[in-house]
């Protein structure tokens, strides 16, 4: 029992890393306000089923909506400037999305959160969603939508002289990761049955960008087994979990500085290919 | 709501904004010249604000010694992070993400480790001025506030004479425009990055100080430089004057915004600005863009 919730959170958890792998790991775009993204699927999810009394399937795809129109109010001025201006304006972002959470408290419950959200997503859903979520990652990186990600991360300018959009390729980026983001964060909320608006900060997003970091922004499946390592050591040393924020830190230095490839950057791994028309145009 | 309430709010907010001020330039002096967003400097201002309580609660209850200590302090410790952190990729030329992931990893650092050793809680910084307002005909002046508006434009002007008539301060503006450049010139690149560092140290230390003395230290205190970050954004990323203007601006609409609708409505209305700015002009007040060359 204690060893599935475990896994359940550590699976919920690599899907926030695996929506943030596009946008950080291979766009080289930061963005400090994925925990609203998270945030804002959760809270669609437990009001769309608590106040409105809607099936939680009809919930997870209403927070997966709002999740992408938040993604077009934040992506669509900023991502046109340079790579700062988003960075910033996420962690802005961030920071409104609490203060209108607790704001809004007749709604999101102010500051106590929301307690009593009915558990509808087990292990078995968010497994699946995980698989489902990496393979579809790892699908797009076949593609040549990843190849025009890493452009862009390596030289915008270059990237934009080929005659790529580099602004429309970074706001389909942006919205596909807040899109997974807010269905993470919908899991989250019928996993965990309580959220409150404290739960995902700046700090939680910075971690999602630093794990991508050790585990090897190159290799999807560095990234995704360092996130397992990661956090099913947090939920099984709880006691220790600040002791633990502390070593990721000193480690991401270190490997930034002595293995810039990342701790697991180096595995290639073959993956049975299926075609998204969408993705192979241009 | 009369004039005298509304004047007074924005006395008490143009202080404040003193200090979103110089977290502006201590963010945008090192944005100017290496190019990313120093995450890392809230960092260092928590660190100043532990100290200064450390320095001013056990050893010295004195404000203008601990306040000089913290300082001095602010800007070893800004050079020790250059030197640790940034200095083994600068090196390696590598590019700027990397610069970024490194300086909100010293960030998270920080935090965590003052979560860790001495928990979330609050300590407050003793009471330096005894009496603590003055009359000014309807108005009520905070001496605390005072000081550190005082003190916000003198360590300003300072910083500003140091950059327009010393020789290091004039290779740090050349090294803004570009830093490759001056390195041809005979300038030693590394030692003005080092000294660019130790400035915005500098300035972590006086703000870390006045932030602990106006709220309370905490492990979370570093979260503050997002109002100096936002002020940078405002004046224009990496125009130090711009950024403070906007500094002192964000705190006198801050502190009106909190009287008029109150503290929880006052974030959503000004990061919603923020958007919208973006939107119509990005170049904020000093009509400087940065965008990426090749």
């Amino acid at each position: 029992m204690f060893y599935s919730k475990v896994l359940e959170t550590t699976l919920i958890f690599s899907i926030f890393v695996l929506s943030v792998y596009p946008l950080s790991g291979l766009t080289g775009l930061f963005s400090l306000g994925q925990g609203a993204f998270i945030a804002i699927g959760a809270y669609t999810a437990a009001i769309g089923t608590l106040q409105y009394k809607l099936p939680p399937a009809i919930s997870i795809m209403l927070a997966i909506c709002i999740g992408i129109i938040g993604g077009v109010i934040v992506g669509v001025p900023t991502l046109k400037l340079r790579r700062d201006y988003f960075l910033l304006i996420t962690f802005g972002f961030s920071e409104m999305v609490r203060a209108l959470l607790l704001w809004m408290a007749q709604l999101t419950g102010g500051a106590m959160g929301i307690a009593g959200i009915p558990y509808a997503a087990g292990l078995p859903l968010i497994a699946i969603s995980a698989i489902v979520i990496f393979f579809f990652i790892a699908n797009i990186n076949k593609s040549a939508f990843r190849r025009n990600c890493i452009a862009i991360r390596d030289d915008e300018l270059a990237t934009q002289a080929i005659g790529i959009n580099v602004y429309w390729h970074k706001i389909k980026v942006f919205i596909l990761s807040a899109s997974i983001s807010a269905y993470g964060g919908a899991l989250y909320a019928f996993n965990m049955m309580f959220i409150e608006p404290n739960l995902f900060d700046w700090l939680e997003s910075a971690k999602l960008i630093i794990i991508i970091f050790v585990g090897g922004m190159n290799s999807l499946l560095g990234v995704f087994l360092m996130s397992v390592i990661y956090y099913t050591f947090g939920e099984v040393f709880r006691f220790a979990s600040v002791w633990r924020d502390l070593i990721l830190g000193v480690l991401v230095i270190v490997v930034l500085i002595f293995r810039p490839q990342g701790l697991f950057g180096t595995i290639k791994t073959v993956f049975p290919t299926i075609r998204f028309p969408f993705l192979q145009k241009n | 709501m009369n004039r005298d309430v509304i004047i007074q709010q924005i006395l008490n907010g143009i202080s404040l904004g003193g200090v979103y001020a110089l977290e502006a330039v201590g963010f945008g002096i090192v944005f100017n010249i290496l190019k990313f967003s120093n995450f890392s400097h809230g960092g260092v201002v928590t660190i100043c604000a532990y100290v200064g309580f450390f320095i001013s609660t056990r050893f010295i209850p004195s404000l203008w010694v601990s306040l000089a200590l913290t300082i001095l302090f602010g800007g070893i410790i800004g050079v020790l992070v250059e030197k640790l952190v940034f200095r083994p990729i600068r090196v390696q030329n590598k590019p700027l993400t990397y610069f970024f992931v490194n300086s909100i990893t010293v960030a998270m650092i920080v935090q965590q480790f003052f979560s860790a050793l001495w928990g979330s809680n609050y300590y407050p910084f003793p009471i330096f001025i005894k009496e603590s307002v003055f009359q000014l005909g309807k108005l009520v002046v905070s001496k605390s506030y005072l000081v550190m508006l005082s003190m916000s434009a003198a360590v300003l002007i300072a910083l500003s004479l140091f950059l327009r008539r010393t020789k290091t301060g004039i290779s740090i503006r050349a090294a803004s425009s570009d830093i490759h450049t001056p390195a041809l010139m005979g300038v030693n690149t590394d030692f003005i990055v080092s000294i660019t560092f130790s400035i915005a140290g500098i300035l972590a230390g006086v703000t870390g100080f006045f932030l602990g003395m106006t709220y309370t230290v905490t492990p979370f205190i570093g979260s503050m430089i997002l109002k100096g970050i936002i002020a940078s954004i405002i004046g224009g990323m990496g125009s130090l004057g711009g950024g403070v203007i906007a500094g002192v601006l964000l705190g006198a609409m801050e502190s009106l915004l909190i009287a008029e609708v109150g503290a929880s409505v006052t974030p959503i209305i000004i990061y919603f600005a923020i958007i919208v700015l973006l939107m119509v002009r990005p170049q904020g007040i000093a009509g400087k863009l940065y965008s990426v060359k090749a």
